[in-house]
């Protein structure tokens, strides 16, 4: 948990997405400063996994203006006309908001290590002893230090994950970003997934998490983020928002959830 | 492309084989297929829930069919069981029997898959409700099944369709038969195949077509 | 039974010659379909719809009419093949179709996270394709594509028809020669089974292998 500082990480203003004729997102503006961690909660369809995917761009946002360090995503400002930027570009600054997925997406045909080593390699540019050594590191940082060499179809579900964060993070990002990262896991296997964004978050790592794990966003988020049908309604540190309350659609919200009835 | 004048008013006169020999395509295409799906559909059913020693004798036999040219078996069935029993038929006789058994090896794949992915949950309810075993495939099972394979069943008609023209080889009037008439008549090779080709294309699409409107109304994608 | 070890010889010699015309068929077919499908899945748009087209224009007309046009029908405006490229043209027409197909589904069936999770770890387009893509396409490939040699096998039966001396034209020579006919086409079929089964087995037996 750490100060806000000047200069974000993430500035977001007023980006707009749609599908089709759906638009899901409807002007959202959010900046996260470095060290943050930001929650992002809201009912299926609110938007949230899309803004998540428009910080790394899997997802092109239609207006508005995603910037990492002041750097726009997805597009550059050439003589005031917006281009999208080439693929080599876009892969360069896709490695600064590593993403970890809710369907873990290991690659299949690659080790636990040669998960972690490909984007080090060839995006980073590391040599390959390099890689395999920041990889083993991270490796061992989630508890995975007997599975270097095991294929993701040896894995649990939670081991699994646990190599997509070591995977995430190896490359040093500015931000991570996680989304939904414990609902494919069976319950008893959830525990072990947060326990290391836990430590994480308490390094001081800035990241954005879309999650359903309310007790989680709790204990770890400085600021909790309610999403609804394309727009930001509450933007309140985890007390004011899960204590408080202090909007109708998130009370109705929260209610699904047992714990946070009021 | 040199000194060819293309003429094919000499070749419409003949139209008449080409559309003669459509209908018969079509006519020996779904003859086959539900008689296939008859062989089909009581192996599958024997392989399933039959005797034991009976599934090495269905796996030989789908083995055997789907491994071996359509043409070989053709002439097998025409010319070689004649001559060692005495039996006679015609030519068209034989290849709808041929073709048959042909699409009978490939069907009983299809709805054994078909069969076997009906959800118990299902058949349980239909015995509970009183069916009898016999009632629930009727019921429950075998609508379900054809529900399921209804895409692998729409390939199959249609590929059993573009079969029919190994039947020319043993002089079946059908549709490819009909162009190779043409065009030995009238020495018109580019143009039969210029109209005749577009035939097999269009009505290959139209069934398709046909079948993909009815797998919207019936079919079941998981 | 004498007459199988007499008439050997002559189906052996056809034997050879379907298999110089199927595997000809194969590789020339692998050569330009593989490419070609890969263009279908990543190319432009200019580039995809002629080559579904042609996919599905030469999948939608039997074989044994693809081998009439090409044979029959092109002397017509001048273009006289002998039957033997006639034949290996037609065929490979329709293989090279036929692979096209089995390679844009060998793309397409591989999880769009999988994209996503290269992109996420900052690879381009060249790298996402020969790190991440080709491995997992290659194993969606394989087993349909050692499947369709079986086809081709079959097929290639056709060219008796063209009075090439296959396997199977040597067959029905043999018997107009001998008169013994259940007996021979049952060992003809005997000898294509010897073939193809192999193959059968050998695709199920990779597909089993390659689920992830």
């Amino acid at each position: 948990m750490s100060d806000i500082q000047s200069k974000p990480v993430i500035s977001m203003a007023g980006v707009t997405k749609s599908f089709g004729l759906n638009q899901v997102l409807k002007g959202v503006s959010l900046d996260v400063a470095k060290g943050q961690v930001v929650a992002i909660i809201g009912p299926s369809g609110s938007g949230k996994t899309t803004l998540l995917r428009c910080i790394n761009f899997l997802e092109e946002y239609d207006g508005g203006s995603i910037k990492i360090e002041g750097i726009e995503v997805g597009y550059k400002d050439a003589v005031g006309e917006r281009r999208r930027r080439s693929d080599r570009d876009l892969a360069k600054l896709r490695g600064d908001a590593a993403m970890v997925f809710q369907q873990f997406n290991l690659f299949p045909h690659l080790t636990a290590t040669q998960n972690v080593m490909l984007g080090l390699v060839k995006s980073r540019g590391k040599s390959k002893s390099e890689a395999r050594q920041i990889a083993h590191r991270w490796l061992n940082r989630v508890g995975l230090s007997d599975k270097f060499d095991a294929m993701p179809s040896q894995l649990s579900g939670g081991q699994q994950q646990r190599v997509g964060i070591a995977r995430a993070v190896a490359m040093e990002p500015k931000v991570l970003l996680l989304d939904e990262i414990t609902s494919s896991l069976d319950p008893e296997l959830v525990g072990e997934v947060l326990a290391v964004v836990k430590e994480l978050a308490v390094e001081g790592r800035t990241m954005i998490l879309v999650t359903h794990e309310m007790d989680f966003a709790k204990e770890v988020a400085d600021r909790v983020v309610f999403t609804d049908q394309g727009h930001i309604m509450v933007d309140a540190p985890p007390a004011t928002m899960f204590n408080e309350q202090p909007n109708d659609r998130l009370r109705a919200f929260l209610s699904r959830f047992g714990s946070f009835r009021h | 492309m040199g000194n060819y004048h293309f003429n094919f008013a000499i070749v419409w006169r003949y139209a008449d084989k080409l559309f003669n020999g459509l209908l018969l395509s079509i006519e020996l295409a779904t003859l086959t297929i539900a008689i296939g799906m008859l062989i089909g559909l009581i192996l599958a059913l024997i392989e399933l829930d039959g005797p034991r020693w009976a599934r090495p004798l269905i796996r030989a036999y789908v083995e055997f069919v789907r491994n071996v040219p359509l043409l070989l078996l053709v002439y097998l069935i025409f010319y070689g069981i004649p001559s060692a029993v005495d039996l006679e038929y015609d030519a068209t006789t034989s290849f709808v029997v041929t073709l048959s058994i042909y699409s009978g090896a490939y069907l009983v794949e299809i709805l054994r898959a078909g069969l076997a992915a009906v959800p118990l949950g299902l058949v349980e309810a239909g015995k509970a409700i009183g069916l009898t075993p016999f009632g629930v495939l009727c019921y429950v099972r075998f609508p379900m099944a054809l529900r399921i394979a209804l895409p692998s069943l729409s390939n199959t008609y249609v590929s059993l369709f573009k079969d029919t023209s190994i039947a020319s080889a043993i002089a079946v009037p059908e549709l490819a038969y009909g162009m190779r008439w043409i065009e030995i008549q009238t020495f018109r090779t580019m143009e039969v195949y210029l109209l005749a080709t577009p035939i097999y294309l269009l009505t290959s699409y139209a069934i398709l077509m046909l079948l993909r409107l009815v797998e919207r109304r019936y079919a079941i994608t998981r | 039974m004498t007459i199988f070890l007499q008439t050997l010889p002559f189906l052996l010699d056809g034997l050879l010659t379907t298999l110089l015309v199927a595997g000809s068929v194969v590789l020339i077919a692998i050569v330009l379909g593989i490419p070609a499908g890969c263009a279908l899945v990543f190319g432009p748009f200019w580039v995809k719809v002629p080559l579904r087209l042609y996919a599905d224009f030469v999948r939608g007309v039997p074989i044994l009419v693809l081998l009439y046009f090409v044979y029959y029908g092109l002397p017509a405006v001048q273009v006289n093949l002998s039957s033997m490229t006639a034949a290996v043209v037609a065929l490979t027409a329709f293989k090279t179709a036929q692979i096209i197909e089995i390679t844009r589904g060998a793309f397409q069936s591989i999880p769009t996270g999988q994209t996503d999770a290269a992109k996420s770890i900052g690879l381009g387009l060249m790298d996402r394709f020969v790190q991440v893509l080709a491995p997992q396409a290659v194993r969606r490939f394989l087993p349909p594509f050692i499947n369709s040699l079986v086809d081709t096998v079959k097929g290639s039966s056709l060219v008796s028809l063209l009075g090439i001396v296959d396997l199977m034209l040597s067959l029905q020579q043999v018997i107009g020669r001998t008169h013994v006919a259940l007996p021979l086409y049952l060992m003809g079929a005997l000898m294509y089974f010897s073939i193809n089964f192999p193959l059968s087995v050998l695709s199920r037996r990779l597909e089993k292998r390659f689920i992830y």
